[in-house]
């Protein structure tokens, strides 16, 4: 509930259902570029396992296999990556989308210098 | 896309195809699967890094020349075709482009010393005597006839320099005119301390080649001068009509709407300030995005229904750099020459995507509306004007003609009622 000096909300706030239907398909691009990526990496472990058999049977650190190295620490680290750069690039998508001129419109008021 | 990553994928998939076949139907026995997987893995990579070099083409021969050119630029005084392919002066007549040019001339020159003036001062000074002959320093005496006269001035004297050392070496000067197509704008002078002048064929043949590199510098400054102007007439072209009608429209919703009409009067605050504020030729298509979101806004609220707009946005897209003002325009065409003529209206789709493979960014702006004549068309894509026609597209074709060359599309495909659809393709930048 504004009170009687609040200015109200901003303009930018009010953005047209086509532009946010444009995010909207902009940023599903995204997640579905990004679940690709995901899928596609997980596809690669049993598939690698069926290819070569040094990933199922070659040794690396502590005897622990190429296979077990990614299923144990290689998928988390792949899943925060992921992860942070869907979170990131969804968040910039939507900040240029929507809202006002945004990040990297021209600064300042009033009349140009020149 | 025809000429973008799909049909990579494409032949990926065929190589991939073919490499089963030829690995594990055909060869006998067949080859291990990690084998066939690192030769498609070796394939696919060779493809998708020469694709983009393919696309290109073979390099031009002007490219292949230009290498030489370069490492000779290095070699200074090797010879005056050196000096000549050289580009010291492209920036114009300046201290510094003045100074490298007298450095590059004067081993040429039998250890002559070598001077370039504007129409007053000594721009650059090299050689015998460059202890007292500085940057800066007044133009000798016989400059003026050069300048005035724009003829070759023989000094045969060492009294006749003017120069106030006693122990100057300089005896004699061939002193000639440096233009940049009619005007004479400096001179190229050429001393020798032996009392013999330097052969005025080739100091006057130097200065040819440096007034053609001044020429060119003023050419390229006025092309410059060009396309500014082109994008402040785009600028101030913003239509009246547009504004007037803009603000009847605010008008007529004041007093049932006052919210809306606040709306409308950031949006138009939002337009012109970005018209007004934007410096430069490139902006990143996010901002470009911005802008022609509140154009249609406004022409929505004018319009209503009657406008309907859809948006296609790739999310690589957003950050990349295209010509200001270029996508607005575009919209605005589709808008006032294609909906507005249907009494249903119609719909205007801006698609935009980036191909990093062949490192080109696509704009596309379609309309369903009323579009246009094959005649109408036919003119517009020959570049013909008549009065009474807008000048956006021919600002926009000349404006990207400027920028990028040969190295953009801009193509238009329309039908009678069955709209219109413009492709733009730039270089991604």
């Amino acid at each position: 509930m504004h009170d009687r000096h609040d200015p109200g909300p901003p303009a930018e706030e009010h953005d047209t259902p086509a532009e946010v239907d444009a995010a909207f398909r902009t940023l599903r691009r995204v997640a579905l570029g990004h679940v690709a990526v995901f899928t596609g990496v997980l596809a690669a472990v049993p598939l690698l396992t069926g290819a070569l058999a040094w990933w199922s049977q070659g040794r690396l650190f502590g005897g622990m296999s190429p296979m077990f190295a990614m299923t144990a620490f290689g998928l988390y680290a792949f899943f925060f990556t992921v992860c942070l750069a869907a979170a990131t690039l969804s968040n910039a998508v939507e900040e240029r989308m929507l809202g006002g001129p945004g990040r990297d419109a021209p600064r300042g008021d009033g009349p140009p210098a020149a | 896309m025809s000429n973008g990553s799909l049909p990579l994928a494409g032949v990926i998939a065929l190589l991939w195809g073919a490499m089963y076949l030829v690995t594990q139907v055909l060869a006998a026995p067949p080859l291990g699967t990690g084998t066939t997987v690192l030769i498609g893995a070796g394939l696919t990579t060779a493809l998708v890094v020469g694709y983009p070099s393919a696309l290109r083409g073979p390099r031009s021969k002007g490219r292949t020349r230009s290498a030489p050119a370069r490492l000779q630029q290095g070699r200074h005084g090797t010879t005056i075709a050196a000096v000549g392919r050289s580009m010291p002066l492209r920036s114009g007549l300046t201290a510094d482009g003045a100074r490298r040019t007298a450095q590059l001339l004067q081993p040429l020159l039998s250890g002559a010393a070598v001077a370039i003036t504007d129409r007053e001062r000594v721009l650059a000074f090299a050689g015998p005597g460059a202890g007292h002959h500085r940057s800066g320093d007044a133009a000798a005496p016989p400059t003026a006839g050069a300048l005035s006269r724009g003829k070759t001035v023989l000094v045969r004297r060492g009294g006749e320099l003017g120069c106030p050392a006693p122990e100057c070496p300089l005896r004699t000067a061939v002193i000639a005119p440096l233009t940049d197509g009619k005007r004479t704008v400096g001179t190229l002078q050429v001393f020798r301390c032996d009392g013999a002048l330097t052969p005025r064929g080739v100091v006057e043949g130097l200065a040819g080649i440096l007034s053609l590199h001044l020429e060119l510098a003023e050419l390229n400054r006025r092309q410059r001068l060009a396309v500014d102007a082109k994008l402040d007439a785009l600028r101030a072209q913003i239509n009246p009509h547009f504004l007037f009608n803009t603000l009847n429209t605010i008008a007529s919703k004041a007093h049932t709407d006052p919210e809306e009409t606040r709306q409308l009067l950031v949006r138009l605050s939002d337009f012109f300030r970005y018209v007004v504020r934007q410096e430069g030729h490139f902006a990143k298509f996010g901002q470009e995005y911005f802008f022609v979101r509140t154009y249609v806004s406004l022409e929505q609220a004018r319009y209503g229904e009657r406008v309907r707009v859809r948006y296609d946005i790739d999310p690589q897209v957003l950050t990349a750099r295209v010509p200001v003002l270029i996508i607005q325009p575009l919209v605005e065409n589709a808008i006032k020459h294609g909906l507005t003529d249907k009494v249903e209206g119609g719909t205007v789709t801006l698609k935009a995507r980036v191909d990093p493979l062949t490192r080109t960014t696509s704009i596309r702006v379609a309309d369903d509306g009323a579009g246009i004549p094959a005649d109408v068309l036919e003119r517009i894509s020959n570049g013909e004007r008549r009065p009474g026609d807008g000048q956006g597209l021919s600002n926009i074709a000349g404006r990207l003609a400027s920028l990028y060359g040969e190295r953009y599309r801009l193509d238009i495909r329309s039908s009678e009622d069955g709209g219109t659809v413009v492709d733009l393709q730039t270089p991604l930048g």
